[in-house]
């Protein structure tokens, strides 16, 4: 079962801007990811911000929806940025191997922003 | 001539006139049986096209076929013809291709083999009737028997040619569909678009990546835009060779953008494994113009504001 709406999605001008506040368990990652590739088509989104400062631990599977959203968002034209990932997070994953191709990735908000606004200007 | 066309298409050489004549049991003797029945037929022909055609003209099925008096009249002189031929105990090229002749011709006018195999059954039956009442019962088995041997021949013949050319008009369909399928648009110079719509099968999508590599070459194209927002289901199988057209224009030098993408499809894309960082790909396709101006060096700007005429 999917579970919907349990992240709420925030719009800014052409940015959406979501913050994973709970544990993404199986249904509501697959909720989060339709949700988020829903609101991509109903507005012209440039830019995604998938704040992650809310997660103590990112497994595997959580990993692989997150970057999987981000190829998905890139097919529909939208950047993906991941912010506020915790230092053991960000090791943890590159000790697992993940790469998390296709999606940027800035320290906090302010950094998350000014990194769209410079891509878009590219 | 179609009918030759017809003859060529279903290989009605001798041999098999041969065949299905074996296959028939539509021996000489009964060739021969119903030469003798060509004046008893010539007798009755009257009668019989008349209450052939009362049958046909009864259901408003066949009716329809048969708009006007002067289309009755003209099918009645073909008809009386085509029954007089039963009789002449022929069973050569020349008979068979009149026969073909007349599946042409129902299959131009739409004709199904529904009413068509009907209005046989009539036919035999009052055939029948006809044979029991004017012959001695034995001869009379015998001459029906022959009767039903050339009749059922015919019949296999119409409807062959009538398969073979509703076949061929869904092939004329399916050539003419594909054309229009995929429109290549010159928006600028050296961009193109393809909007693409309606369900993509691998056959489309061979053409679609046909066309697409032809015109990018001919064109000397920079960018081709593919939108699929009218397409109703991209399954792995579309996405895939969409991805092999991506790479393979790559290879003329061009770019390719996927516009029109939903959220659906770019589920399967991603997980289909696809690197889609190598993609060019847009929600829209006013983005994807955008784009692709952008990759040919040019863009869409605001024309400057008219200054008020007080200034």
């Amino acid at each position: 079962m999917t579970i919907h709406g349990v992240i709420p999605i925030l719009r800014m001008g052409d940015i959406l801007l979501t913050t994973v506040h709970i544990e993404l368990h199986d249904a509501v990652a697959e909720g989060f990811q339709a949700d988020v590739l829903t609101a991509i088509e109903q507005r012209r989104a440039r830019g995604l911000i998938v704040d992650i400062s809310g997660l103590d631990v990112v497994d595997s599977y959580v990993a692989r929806i997150l970057a999987e959203t981000g190829r998905m968002a890139l097919l529909m034209g939208t950047q993906t940025v991941l912010v506020g990932m915790r230092p053991e997070v960000a090791a943890t994953l590159v000790r697992m191997g993940y790469r998390m191709e296709g999606v940027y990735a800035a320290l906090d908000l302010d950094e998350g922003l000014a990194l769209l606004r410079r891509l878009g200007r590219r | 001539m179609p009918h030759r066309h017809y003859m060529t298409a279903l290989r009605l050489d001798e041999s098999e006139i041969q065949t299905r004549r074996s296959y028939f049991e539509l021996g000489d003797d009964d060739l021969a049986r119903l030469r003798t029945l060509h004046g008893l037929a010539e007798k009755h022909t009257d009668e019989f096209i008349e209450r052939f055609y009362e049958h046909l003209l009864r259901s408003a099925s066949t009716r329809k076929f048969f708009p006007d008096d002067a289309t009755i009249v003209r099918v009645k002189r073909a008809q009386r013809q085509y029954f007089l031929q039963l009789f002449e105990g022929r069973c050569d090229r020349e008979y068979v291709q009149q026969r073909v002749a007349v599946g042409v011709a129902h299959e131009h006018v739409g004709l199904a083999p529904t009413w068509y195999l009907g209005a046989y059954r009539k036919y035999l039956a009052l055939l029948q009737v006809r044979l029991f009442d004017d012959l001695p019962a034995a001869e009379a088995q015998a001459a029906f028997l022959s009767v039903q041997k050339i009749v059922f021949f015919d019949m296999t013949l119409a409807l062959d040619t009538y398969i073979a050319a509703h076949q061929e008009t869904l092939a004329r369909h399916q050539a003419a569909l594909r054309e229009l399928s995929t429109p290549v648009i010159r928006v600028h110079d050296g961009v193109l678009l393809l909007p693409l719509v309606g369900a993509i099968d691998s056959a489309r999508a061979q053409q679609v990546m046909d066309t697409v590599l032809l015109r990018v070459a001919e064109e000397k194209a920079k960018c081709i835009i593919v939108d699929i927002a009218g397409v109703p289901v991209v399954d792995t199988k579309v996405a895939d060779s969409l991805v092999k057209t991506t790479a393979s224009v790559r290879l003329l030098g061009a770019h390719t953008i996927l516009t029109g993408i939903s959220a659906q499809v770019a589920r399967t894309i991603v997980h289909l494994g696809v690197d889609v960082s190598t993609m060019h790909t847009r929600a829209r396709l006013q983005e994807g113009i955008e784009l692709a101006l952008d990759l040919v060096g040019k863009r869409i700007a605001p024309v400057r504001a008219k200054r008020s005429s007080g200034e």
